[in-house]
């Protein structure tokens, strides 16, 4: 236990820092949709499910790994977007549970639609042959696909920041998050921005399940514990936070990391104790609004 | 003090309190329930009711949405098999200890989370269960049998009756049916099950009367954890094995399914959901083994159209047609 050598805790540092980048995008995601529509997403990792099948049928396809994540969040993303027009609009403005209660419809119905569709064994997605490689860095090697996880990530939450706080749609997202009313005061018709916010937070999340695809294969049930790690991620984080969804989401992919290094048993166990370690000591989460819960 | 207010003041129920009669005849229609049914299916709903009846007074009656009642359940099960399996207790201790267990962890998880309100208090108990989940999956294997749930539970008798047997079976749970079904209707004629309402409707107005709303919402949770360690009790007197999916997040998302289904914050609805849940999903099972794809849909369609479900949706049609004829 004392004597651990330090490049294998630096694996583990890069292992865990990999595997908190779908984290974060899988949570950003989920804030992104609680921020604006003020709906908690049961169905989030299903929507990651449906993504990883997307990448499956794309790359089947084309041949063609980044060619399947692209077609993956645009696939996933009008999918969620046709879902919030005919299923969640309908439920906006009454009890606020109600919208939590239909997604979770969706996630026992759409896994076993897959069951049907593509069977219920998992369907392998090959790792694209440029990234299958490892990058020896002095003494350590890292595996090519997980270093290109983090690049990936690190570009899109870039990206969705730049496209949240310079573009105009993406001023109009946050002024809606903060105040609807008073957006639509202003002649912006929200109903439809709430589309788009569902879109693309469903369409992050499809992001996750794509890249975490060739690490783990697209199977009918992996929606649940991606889910699961979701509601982990934003109850530490803070819910309805975008900063809370990336330092939780790291923080989260580490302690698994470190767990199934030092007790194998416990990695699945450890999210949820450190989640309860949190809300004992912060019940809000780590980046929680006051006047929010 | 309590009882001072909410007897003094004749409130108006917002849902008119049900009749000593509803409870005894419903009793007395499961007495014949194996008449009309399979006993193993009726068994099934009698053990299911008892759940749902302590999940309606959380969700329907205090507005709580729990997502992780498979904790509940799944520990009064294993406690209950436990105390079968190694130490040979008798069925009603056994019951007992099922009961205790359930009760202790809702004391515990209601502690950490019963403050944070709606969606959050729905998804940290969903964790928790989940927890729960992984706990028994892998790391306590030797104790609790793993993915295989735990096995080889001596066979059971209780008063010299043979508790393997499917219809004395089937009527030592519907006393204890019975015996919740009266307890429950007490629970919500009482003082206590008048606050649980009033905070439903509205909470800031109940805290602004006075009341420790934060104390009341932990007591109907610990209560309904009662309910859910019993019926998780008995369902291991029932199949004399505790599957591991007693622990799984499906089986909290099937109670809220039930209870949405035959009308949340009424009597007789968890009973009601039950019994078409079952019904369905047996029936569906038999021509397809995707039967989830069906029941999950016909959930979604439910909370679109008839969020009231079954008896909510029948009470307020009685009630247009008695207003149309008034008006008459």
């Amino acid at each position: 236990m004392s004597e651990i050598p330090w490049n294998v805790i630096a694996m583990q540092l890069f292992f865990g820092i990999a595997l908190g980048c779908i984290f974060v995008l899988l949570s950003s995601g989920m804030s992104i949709i609680y921020g604006l529509l003020d709906v908690v997403n049961f169905a989030h990792g299903t929507f990651a499910m449906l993504g990883a099948y997307a990448v499956f049928v794309v790359v089947s396809l084309s041949d063609n790994f980044f060619v399947g994540i692209v077609s993956a969040v645009v696939i996933v993303g009008i999918i969620g977007m046709v879902i919030e027009f005919l299923l969640l609009k309908p439920l906006s403005g009454k009890d606020p549970l109600l919208p939590l209660l239909l997604t979770f419809g969706l996630s026992v119905a759409i896994p076993d639609f897959m069951k049907i569709a593509f069977g219920l064994i998992g369907k392998p997605v090959n790792f694209p042959e440029v990234l299958s490689g490892a990058i020896t860095l002095g003494p350590l090697t890292l595996p090519g696909y997980r270093l290109f996880i983090i690049i990936f990530t690190l570009v899109a939450m870039i990206s969705l920041w730049l496209f949240l706080k310079k573009s105009d749609l993406g001023m109009i997202i946050r002024a809606s998050t903060r105040d609807s009313l008073m957006v639509q005061t202003l002649g912006i018709n929200v109903s439809r921005i709430w589309t788009v916010g569902f879109g693309m937070g469903v369409g992050l999340a499809a992001l996750a399940g794509a890249i975490a695809a060739p690490m783990m294969s697209a199977t009918p049930d992996m929606g649940v514990d991606m889910t699961m790690t979701a509601f982990v991620v934003t109850v530490v984080g803070g819910l309805g936070s975008l900063g809370g969804a990336i330092v939780g989401g790291l923080f989260i992919g580490l302690v698994v990391a470190f767990t199934s290094y030092v007790a194998g048993a416990y990695s699945s166990v450890s999210m949820y104790f450190c989640m309860a370690v949190i809300l004992l000591v912060r019940p809000r989460g780590l980046f929680g609004e006051q006047g929010r819960d | 003090m309590v009882d001072d207010r909410t007897s003094s003041i004749k409130l108006p129920d917002l849902h008119s309190p049900p009749k000593p009669v509803i409870v005894y005849g419903t009793f007395i229609v499961l007495l014949f329930l194996p008449l009309v049914i399979s006993t193993p299916l009726a068994t099934e709903i009698l053990i299911w009711t008892i759940f749902g009846l302590g999940f309606n007074i959380l969700l329907g009656y205090t507005g709580v949405l729990s997502f992780g009642h498979a904790a509940y359940f799944g520990l009064g099960a294993y406690a209950a098999g436990l105390a079968f399996r190694y130490f040979n207790a008798s069925v009603p201790v056994g019951i007992v200890m099922g009961i205790l267990a359930a009760m202790v962890l809702a004391c515990i998880i209601g502690a950490l989370a019963i403050r944070s309100k709606g969606v959050y208090f729905a998804m940290i108990s969903l964790a928790f269960g989940q927890m729960l989940y992984f706990l028994a999956l892998s790391p306590l294997k030797g104790i609790t049998g793993g993915e295989d749930g735990l096995t080889r539970i001596p066979p059971l008798d209780f008063l010299s009756f043979s508790l393997g047997k499917p219809l004395p079976l089937y009527y030592f749970i519907c006393i204890i049916t019975g015996i919740m079904l009266f307890v429950t209707w007490r629970i919500l004629q009482s003082p206590f099950g008048k606050l649980l309402q009033a905070f439903r409707e509205n909470e800031e107005r109940a805290k602004a009367c006075g009341y420790n709303t934060t104390l009341v919402k932990y007591c109907s949770l610990v209560i309904s954890a009662f309910y859910a360690g019993l019926a998780g009790a008995l369902n291991t007197v029932y199949l004399s094995y505790v599957p591991l999916s007693t622990l799984f997040w499906l089986t909290s998302g099937t109670m809220v399914m039930m209870t949405i289904l035959g009308g949340k914050g009424t009597f007789l609805g968890p009973l009601l959901g039950v019994g078409v849940f079952l019904f369905l999903q047996n029936t569906i099972s038999l021509i397809t083994p995707r039967w989830e794809l069906f029941v999950g849909g016909m959930f979604v369609v439910i909370i679109l159209v008839f969020p009231g479900g079954i008896m909510g949706t029948l009470a307020e049609k009685f009630a247009a047609f008695r207003m149309r004829r008034e008006g008459k």
